[in-house]
């Protein structure tokens, strides 16, 4: 981090700005997630228009969130990052108590495929970030469903987001190809904000690292439904 | 599982019996009020009824001072005044919530704070906004779950019987995988609180087999450190900051390394970055501003000093050190008029909580003209401070009770340091560490010889009247031996050896002769004594754990519900 006092003010300033956005976007979205909660498609015309403005909002909150978490990392690895075990089954409540009125505003079925005992060692709030910003993907990508799926394999942890859309467009496979090599640099954020996405989510991966080994991500078409898969591998 | 759930779906994890939050009372504490409407419509659609709020720190403590909450719901960054965890510090050290109680954390985004390790206080749950009603109830029942496996844990801990504890961990590690690896610290923890650094380490050992986790590489350097093994530990701090730069216990002990093996330097260089990641502890600043002063650094020892009495304002945990040191600077600094206004200060802000407060400030005030070459002034300090001497029999702790026997051999005062010293050696009469240094204070006033004589004497009285109590327990005269470690406790009120004897005659007086609640009462209170004069040591543990299994059944507090 810059050590000069005009750097640390400025410092000081977008983290009392974030903070006061982040308070928006909380009241945002949930004031849009109580008002489809309590409506239904049948007695409000606007509804698709609300679950539009929802997935905006979570949109709004990840680039945010994730715009927050790569600036602090500039330069050094200072994310207060903290691994702690966690049953698959927290992890997944989470994901889905996040994701649960956008999917259903949009009539998406959300399948999940783990073992909700395994234990596992990761920072709860970047996987949970990174689970759902791919949900949030797959909610656009999709026609009508959303399959998330967990498991061990060799002592890594698969975390799979499928969809049953048409799969990801190739200008989006060479983005996720380039966001997630192994040296860095190779990002191209002049595309849109979803090289962010992938980019952020490729940083949390690598961030886990055990024994010698760290987390990857990739991006391909296929999974169970042939739609877009969005894999994270953690060791 | 491998269902395909509907839109309304719901995980069920680990099979948790599902709790009634509806009729849970919940306090929401955010300045923003639109956050406040948000959380509060989210805790009604729980079904809960009664949700108090507070758009301030201050607004919440005097909330929690009047009503007991089941859920605290509290948000970090406050604006001005004290932040959330100010407002949890003190609402645990006053007692204003209960063990049961949940508190949540909530902040735009992950602290470093939240980091595990950082705080003594910390909540149950860190939450990152956005906050969705979902997101609440998981983690409530997640919350509720861990402490309902931790009850009785914190029941005996509370209890200070640490060696019950550790057992009731053991029993949960068998059975929950979950929480394995938070019991798993928790015992290496009681073990270290226990004087049993060797089965802390195993514990640590064990946790590594399986993960890489900071906090019990932190712990083996810990174990280290107060081993003695200085260099060793120094290097293993430095792995674990090298690998987590954010978990900022391990840079105050990597200071203390460095200030054991005498590089004070290095020392002062490791707290200032670590004041630079998390500004706001009270205590490391007071440290930094402590190590800087030595250091000779005023302009760093005043920025610190004066940072640490900023966040104090709001903080319970402030005390008068920050104040006393800084009136120091300002002496250095040759204005001994700002001194003294700090030191009038002190004395008005901390008179109820310190009871030796004005001596302190004194003492100061002497160090002050002292070093600012007013010898005059400095030899009239050192003289009121002998006639509060004799005024009363209470002592300050043994760091001050040093500071003040040099202080007053400097400015001239003959008899009441000696009197002093030999107030440290009889209640300290088996630490050889203390009686060099308490050798050295004579040397330095050129009184070496009497002070060995005094030190020598002083170490005879004190051995023998432990002594004769011990031969008097050993040779089964338990009555006798009860009262006589009783005067002798009267005699030296603060030698841990005799405390530690007095209630060890008492246990097996007890032991032998039955149950008698009064003589229980005294060996709890000797104990507790012991342990607030210096805590972490095994016979504490060991005599507080017979102590409680010769409790009568109904007293055992807990146990019975462990069935």
């Amino acid at each position: 981090m810059d050590e000069t006092p005009n750097a640390h003010e400025l410092f000081l300033f977008l983290a009392s700005t974030a903070h006061d956005m982040k308070n928006s976007i909380s009241v945002l979205s949930g004031t849009l997630e109580r008002l489809l909660v309590d409506a239904s498609p049948r007695t409000e015309s606007a509804y698709p228009q609300m679950a539009h403005m929802l997935y905006q909002t979570k949109r709004l909150n990840d680039n945010l969130m994730q715009l927050l978490a790569l600036y602090k990392q500039v330069g050094t690895p200072a994310y207060p990052f903290d691994v702690q075990p966690l049953a698959l089954g927290h992890l997944v409540d989470q994901v889905v108590s996040i994701e649960r009125v956008l999917l259903q505003s949009r009539g998406i079925q959300l399948e999940l495929d783990c073992d909700p005992q395994l234990i596992w060692h990761l920072d709860e709030d970047l996987v949970v970030g990174v689970l759902s910003h791919a949900v949030n993907n797959a909610v656009h990508y999709t026609c009508d469903r959303v399959r998330l799926a967990i498991c061990e394999q060799d002592g890594w942890l698969e975390l799979r987001v499928e969809d049953n859309g048409p799969g990801y467009p190739p200008a989006l496979l060479r983005a996720g190809a380039i966001a997630t090599r192994e040296t860095a640099g190779g990002v191209n954020f002049l595309t849109n904000s979803t090289g962010l996405g992938l980019y952020f989510s490729s940083e949390v991966a690598k961030m886990h690292r055990h024994r010698g080994r760290h987390g990857t991500l990739r991006l391909e078409n296929g999974g169970r439904y042939g739609g877009g898969c969005f894999i994270l591998r953690l060791p | 599982m491998n269902a395909i759930a509907t839109p309304l779906l719901s995980v069920t994890p680990a099979s948790i019996d599902q709790v009634d939050w509806a009729d849970k009372h919940y306090l929401v504490v955010d300045d923003f009020v639109g956050v406040r409407q948000l959380l509060r419509e989210s805790l009604r659609s729980l079904g809960a009824k009664n949700i108090d709020q507070a758009s301030s720190g201050g607004e919440a403590m005097g909330l929690l001072a009047r009503v007991r909450y089941d859920v605290v719901l509290c948000d970090y960054n406050l604006g001005d005044g004290k932040n959330g965890q100010q407002v949890l510090e003190e609402a645990r050290v006053r007692n204003l919530v209960n063990p049961s109680t949940v508190w949540l954390m909530v902040s735009a985004e992950k602290s470093v704070e939240s980091v595990m390790g950082a705080a003594e206080h910390q909540p149950d749950a860190y939450l990152i906004k956005p906050i969705t009603e979902g997101v609440l109830l998981s983690r409530l029942n997640r919350v509720w779950h861990r402490k309902q496996v931790f009850r009785l844990i914190d029941q005996a801990c509370a209890e200070k019987d640490y060696l019950r504890a550790a057992r009731l961990c053991d029993d949960q590690i068998a059975v929950d995988k979950v929480h394995e690896l938070d019991l798993l610290r928790m015992k290496a923890r009681l073990m270290e609180r226990s004087g049993q650094p060797t089965r802390a380490r195993e514990v640590y050992e064990r946790v590594l087999a399986q993960r890489e986790y900071q906090w019990a590489r932190a712990g083996l350097a810990k174990i280290r450190l107060a081993n003695g093994e200085f260099e060793q530990a120094r290097q293993a701090f430095q792995g674990v900051i090298a690998e987590n730069r954010y978990y900022i216990d391990a840079y105050d002990q990597l200071a203390l390394s460095y200030q054991n093996m005498g590089k004070l330097e290095e020392a002062c260089a490791i707290l200032e970055r670590a004041a630079k990641l998390s500004p706001n502890s009270v205590t490391r600043q007071r440290n930094l501003g402590h190590l800087a002063l030595r250091l000779g650094n005023m302009q760093m020892a005043e920025k610190a000093f004066r940072k640490c009495i900023a966040i104090g304002e709001y903080s319970i945990m402030k005390t008068p050190d920050a104040y006393l040191g800084l009136a120091r600077v300002c002496g250095q600094k040759n204005d001994p008029k700002e001194a003294l206004q700090l030191l009038l200060l002190a004395q008005r802000e901390f008179v109820h909580e310190h009871a030796d407060i004005q001596l302190r400030a004194k003492i100061t005030e002497g160090l002050v003209y002292h070093e600012s070459g007013d010898y005059r002034r400095a030899r009239k300090a050192g003289d009121d401070l002998d006639a509060m001497l004799k005024a009363s029999a209470a002592r300050p702790d043994i760091p001050t009770c040093l500071e003040l026997a040099t202080l007053l051999f400097a400015v001239g005062v003959k008899e009441a340091p000696v009197e002093l010293l030999r107030y440290v050696i009889r209640n300290n009469h088996d630490n050889p560490l203390l009686l060099d240094e308490v050798q050295k204070i004579f040397d330095k006033a050129r009184m070496g010889e009497e002070g060995l004589a005094m030190i020598r004497a002083s170490k005879k009285e004190a051995a023998d009247l432990m002594n004769q109590g011990v031969l008097l327990w050993k040779t089964g005269k338990l009555g006798e031996a009860v009262a006589w470690m009783r005067d002798a406790r009267k005699a030296v009120p603060n030698n841990q050896r005799i405390l530690f004897n007095a209630a060890q005659v008492m246990v097996s007086c007890l032991q032998q002769q039955g149950y008698d609640a009064a003589l229980s009462a005294e060996a709890y209170e000797i104990l507790h004594h012991v342990d607030h004069l210096l805590p972490g040591q095994q016979r504490f543990a060991q005599l507080m754990e017979q102590l409680a299994q010769l409790q009568p059944a109904l007293e055992k507090g807990g146990v019975a519900a462990v069935a």
